[in-house]
């Protein structure tokens, strides 16, 4: 339940920065979305149960002021928190470039899927599709700069909670 | 004994749990982790608006004694403006009534007004939305019309305890019954994909054929039509920009410039709902 607490608090602090990002930048018609990175730590470093909740519980985060159907983020966020829990074991986990790779491809994942979530859900055309995409471009340049630190201060969250998940890994081999 | 090829793909059939679970998961608790999160949202959005004004106070501390006197005598003018239709709008409603009760005919609906500060922004490429810093705690409604001094900002859409949603009309699900000013034929105002780096925007429909746009007199602007009783009628929304014949050709439909100031406007006006028939 620590590091379930631990990483939801870092999710939190992810989502107010960047909730008053895109509140400064709201003027310029674009936004931020990095969803992606939310799920991507618990997704390489956690048990599945541990980091399915921590997942789901980011995504309601979002959830709760999009006018789409409720839990659309979370589940979306669940699914892409399984989908690289799957594939974990092929890629070298520790690494930050891994990481931020994987958020950026998560990232684009649930982006593409809220939007078909939104298109089912508000009166939306086709011309919506360049905002999106410059909103993506600019999350996704952003994101790779920050994935690393995110990453990093996600790990020293889990140190601090008494977590130490290279000696658990070590014990693990 | 389950075979090998389910282990692998175990988290694929978690996922469908979950899905299911999320389906059959009651009302009542979706609802009650909804109110919950959003809860745990207000103290951020609230307590960085706090820090934000603070940081106007002081920044406006920074500015010499001359430059707030000039600014205190513009706004003692238009002060004095205001006044002067407050008095001319008292004369009017007076006349109002008497006209109500003489001819018998029912009341317009009066509102209560909650002035709001905006405490957070969000204008992504699906929706936009504003978090403003007052809620249950005073009286705020679920679809109370939210307006600035450049007219209509929006509705209500989720009222919490100290903080609620407000829904912008440039977002593309927000949908009002509209009218030129000066005309009185209904028209369908609807929220528009607004492009990035670009002047907010949104759409009117069934615009008759004989309207036009553009032109040398000033642009036509597109006010609440008052239908339904929901956002009071003459509450400017935008100017009509240009127009095209509609796929049936029977109507119009146009292109509506939304005030550039909804996008760093820092306070709102709710206009809560007051009921006078007795209900």
């Amino acid at each position: 339940m620590r590091r379930t607490l631990a990483l939801f608090f870092t999710s939190y602090l992810l989502w107010a920065l960047v909730s008053q990002i895109n509140h400064e930048i709201s003027g310029w018609r674009v936004s931020l979305f990095f969803g992606g990175l939310f799920v991507v730590f618990p997704a390489l470093r956690l048990k599945r149960n541990e980091g399915l909740l921590v997942a789901f519980a980011s995504g309601l985060l979002f959830d709760v002021n999009a006018p789409i159907w409720f839990g659309c983020h979370a589940l979306l966020f669940s699914a892409a928190y399984l989908f690289v829990f799957h594939f974990r074991s092929r890629v070298p986990r520790e690494e930050s470039l891994i990481g931020a790779v994987i958020a950026l491809l998560a990232n684009l994942g649930i982006f593409l899927g809220i939007s078909f979530g939104a298109f089912r859900d508000l009166p939306v055309n086709a011309n919506i599709w360049p905002r999106l995409l410059t909103d993506l471009l600019i999350s996704q340049v952003f994101l790779a700069s920050i994935a690393p630190w995110f990453l990093a201060l996600q790990a020293r969250a889990l140190e601090i909670a008494g977590v130490d998940l290279r000696a658990e890994h070590r014990g693990m081999r | 004994m389950f075979p090998l090829r389910f282990f692998q793909n175990r988290p694929f059939f978690v996922l469908g749990v979950v899905f299911l679970a999320w389906l059959i998961l009651p009302i009542f608790a979706k609802r009650f982790l909804r109110i919950s999160f959003f809860e745990l949202q207000a103290p951020v959005d609230l307590s960085v608006s706090y820090v934000r004004d603070l940081q106007d106070y002081w920044s406006l501390r920074t500015r010499s004694a001359n430059a707030l006197i000039a600014a205190g005598r513009d706004l003692a003018r238009l002060n004095a403006s205001y006044e002067t239709a407050l008095q001319q709008n008292v004369t009017l409603r007076r006349e109002v009534e008497r006209l109500e009760s003489l001819l018998k005919i029912p009341s317009f609906p009066e509102h209560r007004s909650e002035v709001a500060r905006i405490a957070r922004r969000e204008f992504n490429g699906w929706w936009q939305h504003m978090t403003i810093r007052k809620g249950r705690n005073f009286g705020l409604v679920v679809n109370a019309p939210v307006i600035f001094t450049g007219g209509v900002v929006g509705r209500v859409v989720r009222v919490g305890l100290y903080t609620s949603d407000v829904e912008l009309i440039g977002s593309p699900g927000f949908r009002l019954s509209a009218s030129l000013e000066g005309d009185a034929r209904q028209l369908s105002y609807q929220g528009s994909e607004n492009p990035s780096f670009g002047a907010a925007r949104g759409i009117v429909e069934f615009v008759p054929l004989d309207v036009t746009a553009g032109g040398t007199g000033a642009a036509k602007r597109v006010v609440t039509s008052g239908l339904g009783g929901v956002f009071p009628a003459g509450l400017v929304i935008g100017e009509l920009g240009r127009l095209e014949s509609s796929g049936d050709g029977l109507f119009k439909t146009g292109e509506v410039k939304l005030d550039p100031r909804l996008s760093e406007i820092g306070e709102v006006t709710v206009l809560v709902p007051v009921r006078t028939d007795g209900l």
